[in-house]
């Protein structure tokens, strides 16, 4: 496993050796590529914008933007992962926004009602679609183009006698765009949102903590990073969420948005990761047969995975919604095909069973950065499309050629 | 009682018939194994053999006959039935997630859980993973790691980590399909040396194949079968030309042990 090669370089010969580049470059640039390339992404636009890409106002509104993407993207890996597709997503996310609209101004239903209702109406129609995928055996391609129309068929009917539906309730229009409060009466650092420099401290703790508990447990591998290397990540990452919430703090701190894209990121990424249920959606993408024959039933795991994609549709209509204040009679267009780029250019694989949670999110930062940077450019929107087009390809390739090396 | 515990056979087939429609894939097959045993089950395409070893793994519901384990009848819905029973299989394909590591694939549908939150099964990794390189170490497996993802292993690795997920969960018989169909020479004699080592630690197998040599070497019977039926069931002995040429008879149909007052043509 050590080539005499590697022990020279190494002190102990059973670690990964420290500074060999082309190994290290080898085996970690497909786990941290997507991340580089945020960051590289992020500094070009903070030197042609005079920095105004990295202001507080900017980055908050760069989340708000790309929330409801995210969480459909979050969803969407999971689809992908299981060698399915889900096209039906954004009329849908329009359609259940529209429901939400509805339920609160003609049915005269509160906001802790209709939140909850529309979560249901989603993971009900996730099953809908997971029924004619996994029971009776369309490709998922049609049953969710099939979706696609129907939603919009379903979005224009409830949006007919209205037109767009004006939403006039504070609480779920700071969904989309109010701020967390700041805890009244603290005077040190006035200019700054303290909640959410709080909440950036424990964040950084936390993966501190857990990162270093995940490396002792395990142990040295032929896969983990080197000490120094492990040390350089650790610091990195953890500078990147302090200067994120610095900015962020420097505006009006958390949006509520945030905190919805947060917590459906730390719980899908959890969910993924360590459960039973995760590994089973991650066996099934693998090897379908594999799995059944394991006594993992994939029609179950399907239904799942739809259903999730459901709710998180229903979620993403929820966020686009209240940003908006009203819900639209066209519904977020061409959501679906963000969020599946998303998913690509954050390193999902048409193939199955491959794409990470963190991933998809650094995925949709990415093509919104691209769009929110563009736009305090000056770019026309025709070129942008075009740069997102070669990102999303170059992203691709990135995957493909080093998947190919590492074998 | 006592006495016969060591003499009744691990498993016993009895008279199993299975029909698709109006093909008849076997027409009666009796199968006996013993503890400790390796039984080579030998025939040409057709002659029922992987369709025998389905029935026995749960893939396959049997038309007629039945299923004795330690001389108890079962009836197999499923694989995952046939393996709470202690039978295991190795599939032809291995039947692994690539995008999954080895301790992953080990413990693929059988994850070990820490505790639940709700709904939610929290893996205990850790022990997966030790649970995993003490069974590569026993079963002396060359891998360099259980984090390793199986994309990455050879044909002859993957293959070895197929068998040691079967031998995981304490098989009491252990199928393979075809084991060395797609191995390099070197891959071969690892394969069969495992075979050995299974047999050592005290569970009984049953090798699919096509390589006589593979059979000669590792088996302590041989059944073949032709045409849904079993025509032979002897010891492996002799050299090796002279059961080559045995098992070819039988295979072609030159020879029957089993041939009934009306033969079958």
């Amino acid at each position: 496993m050590t080539t005499s090669q590697d022990a020279t370089s190494a002190p102990s010969p059973e670690l990964a050796p420290a500074f060999d580049l082309r190994r290290l470059l080898r085996d970690n640039i497909r786990d941290y590529g997507m991340f580089i390339a945020l960051g590289v992404i992020w500094l070009i636009f903070t030197f042609t914008t005079d920095g105004l890409f990295v202001s507080g106002r900017n980055l908050v509104n760069l989340v708000n933007q790309a929330g409801f993407i995210i969480v459909i993207a979050v969803g969407m890996t999971l689809v992908i992962v299981i060698r399915h597709i889900d096209l039906s997503v954004g009329f849908l996310a329009g359609f259940l926004g529209a429901v939400a609209a509805i339920a609160m101004t003609q049915w005269g239903l509160p906001v802790w009602v209709v939140i909850p209702m529309t979560l249901i109406f989603g993971i009900l129609t996730g099953l809908l679609t997971s029924f004619l995928v996994a029971y009776v055996g369309i490709p998922a391609f049609v049953a969710t183009l099939a979706g696609w129309l129907g939603y919009r068929g379903a979005l224009g009917l409830v949006t007919r006698a209205t037109g767009t539906i004006v939403i006039p309730n504070a609480t779920f229009n700071a969904l989309g765009g109010g701020f967390v409060p700041d805890i009244p009466g603290l005077t040190f650092l006035p200019e700054r949102h303290k909640v959410t420099l709080l909440l950036g401290l424990i964040a950084i703790i936390l993966f501190v903590v857990s990162s270093i508990r995940t490396r002792r447990n395990t142990g040295p591998q032929v896969d983990s990073l080197s000490t120094p290397l492990f040390v350089l990540k650790l610091v990195v990452i953890s500078v990147a969420i302090a200067a994120i919430a610095w900015a962020f703090a420097g505006y009006q701190g958390l949006s509520w948005t945030a905190v919805i894209v947060l917590i459906v990121v730390l719980f899908y990424d959890f969910v993924t990761r360590k459960t039973v249920l995760g590994r089973h959606i991650y066996a099934v993408g693998g090897n379908p047969e594999a799995a059944e024959l394991s006594g993992i039933s994939v029609a179950r795991i399907t239904h799942v995975v739809f259903a999730s994609m459901g709710m998180l549709a229903a979620l993403s209509g929820i966020l686009y919604s209240a940003r908006l204040r009203s819900a639209t009679t066209t519904g977020p267009l061409l959501l679906e095909l963000d969020a599946i780029a998303a998913a690509f250019v954050g390193g999902a694989s048409t193939s199955g069973g491959v794409g990470t949670v963190f991933g998809s999110l650094v995925g949709a930062l990415v093509m919104i950065s691209l769009t929110s940077g563009m736009n305090l450019m000056g770019i026309d929107n025709s070129v942008q499309y075009i740069v997102r087009a070669i990102v999303l390809v170059l992203a691709v390739v990135f995957d493909v050629v080093t998947r190919k090396t590492a074998k | 009682m006592e006495r016969s515990a060591e003499r009744t056979p691990v498993v016993e087939l009895r008279d199993i018939k299975k029909y698709f429609g109006a093909v008849r894939a076997l027409r009666g097959v009796d199968l006996a194994l013993n503890r400790h045993e390796v039984l080579g089950l030998m025939g040409d395409n057709a002659a029922g053999k992987s369709t025998l070893m389905k029935v026995l793994s749960g893939a396959y519901i049997p038309s007629e006959g039945g299923i004795f384990i330690e001389g108890q009848e079962v009836h197999f819905a499923s694989p995952m039935d046939a393996r709470r029973m202690g039978i295991e299989m190795v599939y032809q394909d291995y039947a692994l997630a690539n995008n999954l590591d080895v301790a992953g694939n080990v413990f693929m549908g059988r994850e070990v859980v820490r505790f639940k939150l709700g709904p939610f099964g929290v893996m205990d990794y850790p022990h997966m993973e030790k649970e995993t390189k003490n069974l590569i170490n026993r079963l002396k497996i060359d891998i360099p790691s259980v984090r390793q993802k199986v994309e990455r292993l050879s044909g002859g690795q993957r293959q070895a980590v197929a068998i040691a997920r079967a031998t995981a969960f304490d098989a009491k018989v252990i199928i393979m399909d075809e084991p060395t169909a797609a191995l390099s020479v070197a891959a071969i004699d690892k394969v069969l040396d495992l075979i050995n080592q299974l047999r050592e630690h005290g569970s009984s197998v049953i090798i699919i194949s096509h390589r006589l040599e593979d059979i000669f070497r590792v088996a302590d019977r041989m059944i073949v079968l032709r045409q849904g039926r079993k025509v032979c069931d002897t010891p492996v002995s002799g050299d090796i030309q002279d059961f080559r040429e045995r098992v070819v008879a039988y295979m072609i149909g030159a020879r029957n042990d089993f041939a009934e007052a009306s033969p079958v043509l």
